[in-house]
């Protein structure tokens, strides 16, 4: 009788044992499928945006260069401004037009306040970009406050 | 069942992790960042970044560090202070506690907080695929009852379910480990965006317990960029007599260019800070250009790095522990990654802290730690191990030949095809190898055997695989097949994980040291394996062809082989190189003679290649090795490119 109960108790151990192992595989296999989907997604993500990061440190040049404009009327300094924004244009960089919008901290920076229509963008100190319609970096504006 | 999120609810800066696999991974934001500014604009609902970029449009709508207002009562001396400095309206509620007041609304610092949480939520949903309903919210070690309370509520109006608030030091050491680590005494070194924390914890009995708190509420990362902003903005105003600091548009590039600079310091020593037309002085633009160096840096802010002293010293005394009774130290916040700060801790305690796990990612970490623990998840996962050093085998020339790469997660198995070294060869010996290093002598061997058997065939012909195959204890196995008559052998090796740290780090850290020499030695003996093996093709080719070959040519070829055979063991590698390529240049016309008789011709790259893969022996100068295999040639392309080039 004693040798039932105890192998009754083993099979229950067993059963009990072999549910969790179960369980374990389980979570672990949805662990690694979701990982699988993520990874792929991931790297469709970084095929889109491999770029994303040079573009950046790229971006500092073309200010100067725009900067530059402003102070000297060379035609071929505008030249080469188109050239190279033709080029981000290709890879999906888009400028972040500010002129005379509505302040929009989705794709604005609000860096000063000035004299101005409450809201409005009164001038743009920075520009701004997306990539692939994602805010690569916030235009960097002077909004209107006080005014009307 | 859903996923226990781990939050770090910072004051400037809030991050989530989720336990994954067994292991806790940081949700990025839906902006793309480890982490999410702690504002919130409760009028508009925005929320982190896209709410930062407002705070100067509208300082009295967007509200940060709300942290510090969080369970407080009004009256409270902090909270006091804080309003002093901070833009937008604090007011005392019905019960006396500090709320905010925004647009002629009212909102609780629970309220605010839930906004973030409520962000870091559905980024983690959309993270992870599911609902998220359950969170571990960590809080500075010194939050009263009322304040765990307050940040409790937050978790609850966001739609989580806080399972437990625990401290941010102790999610810290967690995310280290330390609890495994028999370590009893933790001092946990917090500098963030805008304040510092420094915490010694005891543990017994698996619990921490915090002996001491003490900090600076005001000392933080901003002061630092505060600091250099002010020294740039100096130095332009010796130089140009323009004060930046009063263009609002020129001071937003220096505090960015401070930034940039103050981060590159942490791993370079010397930051180059190019702003062209910065100002407009009185004869046209000017710039600004500087150079930055780590010394100066550290000048700048040294005033602020030995304002963390103090506390220190002062949370030791209060726990009552000395210098020495510290076992380990955690670095917490991204302000410790500035090299002066680890150099002061490290002088400090007279002990290297631990700063491997991202400083800004460590808490949040952590906190899923605790919440995989809670959620039965750590318990259960099964923790897998890693094969701490690589396993190969010796081939030709002495040079070890990796199947499992280091930190491989087991069980795992791996085969690879080998052939002969000899003409004849019937025997290949496996020696099994443990280690970094490119040559057999400087790794471990864990044993070895023979497969005997192998029917007489010209070398390289025979196919030998190779199959190493760890299982889920570490147990190596071994197996060599040859392939053709199916014979084999095998070896278990049961210590091939059963090094102990300080052996790995030994052997690991030999690897770094010797890796130029090692190289060079590879090179080497790779460049005698090639120039052999053109021996050898070249020979036979001459013999094959016969009198096909014009005797100019075969003559040619003949001194080459002599050369190259003069220096093959004497030889330095550009020599062995250089007279490789001569011979293979020769036996190259060879070809083409022969093709031009009537067959198709083919290009230097077909027969170069053809050249690589046929295998040389000169038994005399190679007796040693052999017995040695030698990679396989044929469809095995890729292996056999690997040892014989």
């Amino acid at each position: 009788m004693a040798k039932k109960s105890s192998k009754i108790n083993e099979v229950q151990t067993l059963k009990k044992k072999n549910e969790e192992l179960e369980g374990h595989i389980k979570r672990t296999l949805a662990d690694y499928q979701n990982l699988e989907k993520r990874v792929a997604e991931e790297r469709q993500n970084l095929i889109k945006s491999a770029t994303r990061g040079f573009i950046l440190k790229l971006l500092p040049a073309l200010d100067t260069l725009i900067l530059a404009k402003k102070h000297t009327e060379d035609q071929g300094l505008e030249l080469a401004i188109q050239q190279l924004s033709d080029i981000l244009e290709k890879e999906g960089v888009k400028k972040i037009e500010t002129f005379e919008k509505d302040f929009d901290p989705k794709y604005m920076e609000c860096v000063t306040v000035a004299e101005g229509e409450d809201g409005k963008v009164i001038e743009e100190l920075k520009t701004g970009y997306t990539l692939n319609e994602n805010v690569l970096r916030a235009s960097q504006v002077a909004v209107g406050k006080g005014g009307n | 069942m859903g996923k226990i999120i781990g939050i770090d609810l910072g004051t400037t800066n809030s991050a989530s992790a989720v336990m994954e696999g067994g292991s806790p991974k940081i949700i990025h934001s839906s902006e793309g960042r480890n982490t999410t500014p702690s504002v919130v604009d409760p009028i508009s609902h925005i929320v982190g970044d896209v709410a930062k970029r407002q705070l100067v449009l509208k300082p009295k709508q967007t509200i940060f560090s709300v942290k510090r207002l969080m369970g407080r009562k009004f009256k409270d001396a902090s909270v006091q202070g804080d309003i002093k400095w901070i833009p937008y309206t604090v007011k005392s509620s019905r019960d006396e506690m500090a709320v905010v007041e925004v647009e002629g609304r009212t909102f609780t610092p629970q309220e605010i907080s839930a906004r973030i949480l409520q962000k870091i939520k559905s980024d983690a949903e959309s993270y992870l695929g599911g609902k998220v309903t359950q969170a571990v919210i960590t809080v500075p070690a010194y939050f009263d009852d009322s304040q765990r309370q307050a940040t409790k509520q937050a978790g609850e109006i966001a739609g989580l379910e806080v399972l437990r608030i625990i401290n941010e030091p102790t999610a810290a050491a967690l995310a280290y480990g330390l609890d495994k680590k028999n370590a009893h005494a933790i001092a946990v070194y917090d500098l963030g965006g805008g304040t510092f924390d420094i915490s010694i914890l005891e543990l017994g009995e698996g619990v921490y317990e915090v002996k001491s708190t003490n900090g600076d509420t005001h000392l933080g990362g901003d002061d630092f960029d505060q600091l250099i902003v002010d020294y740039l903005a100096e130095e332009f105003k010796k130089e140009n007599g323009v004060d930046l600091k009063k263009d609002p548009q020129a001071l937003q590039r220096l505090r960015e260019a401070g930034e940039k600079a103050k981060i590159e310091l942490s791993s370079s020593t010397e930051a180059q800070i190019n702003q062209p037309f910065i100002t407009q002085g009185k004869d046209g633009p000017l710039h600004l250009t500087m150079t930055l160096t780590r010394a100066k840096l550290e000048q700048i802010v040294d005033v602020l790095i030995q304002k963390t002293i103090k506390p220190v010293e002062q949370a030791l005394k209060d726990a009552k522990v000395k210098v020495s009774d510290i076992d380990e130290i955690v670095l917490v916040g991204g302000m410790t990654r500035m090299p002066k700060i680890v150099e002061a801790v490290t002088k400090f305690f007279g002990k290297e802290p631990n700063k491997s796990v991202n400083p800004d990612e460590v808490v949040a970490i952590g906190a899923a730690i605790q919440g995989g623990v809670l959620g039965g998840e750590v318990k259960d996962v099964l923790l897998l191990d890693v094969t701490p050093l690589t396993l190969g085998i010796e081939t030709l020339g002495g040079v070890s030949t990796p199947l499992i790469a280091r930190n491989t997660t087991i069980p795992t198995s791996k085969s690879q095809v080998f052939s002969t070294a000899a003409d004849n060869q019937t025997q290949v010996e496996i020696n099994v190898l443990q280690g970094e290093r490119p040559m057999t002598a400087d790794n471990k061997s864990l044993g070895r055997f023979a497969l005997d058997g192998i029917p007489p065939s010209p070398r390289g012909v025979p196919q030998v695989e190779v199959t190493f195959d760890i299982d889920a204890n570490g147990i190596l196995n071994v197996k060599a097949q040859d392939k053709a008559t199916g014979k084999e052998q095998s070896i278990k090796i049961t210590g091939s994980t059963g090094l102990t740290k300080e052996e790995v780090e030994k052997m690991t850290k030999e690897a770094e040291e010797h890796a130029k020499e090692d190289l060079e030695k590879k090179e080497q003996i790779e460049a005698k394996n090639s120039a052999d093996s053109l021996i050898f093709t070249a020979e036979k080719t001459l013999k094959d062809a016969g009198d096909k070959v014009d005797s100019n040519l075969k003559k040619e070829v003949e001194d080459k082989i002599a050369d190259l055979k003069s220096v093959l063991e004497t030889g330095t590698k550009e020599d062995l190189e250089s007279k490789t390529k001569d011979l293979s240049d020769s036996l190259q016309k060879v070809g083409q003679a022969m093709y031009s008789k009537g067959q198709q011709p083919t290009d230097d790259k077909t027969q170069q290649q053809t050249d690589d893969k046929k295998e040389t022996e000169d038994s005399q100068s190679d007796s040693n090795d052999s017995k040695k295999e030698k990679a396989d040639s044929g469809k095995e392309e890729p292996v056999e490119g690997e040892v014989v080039n």
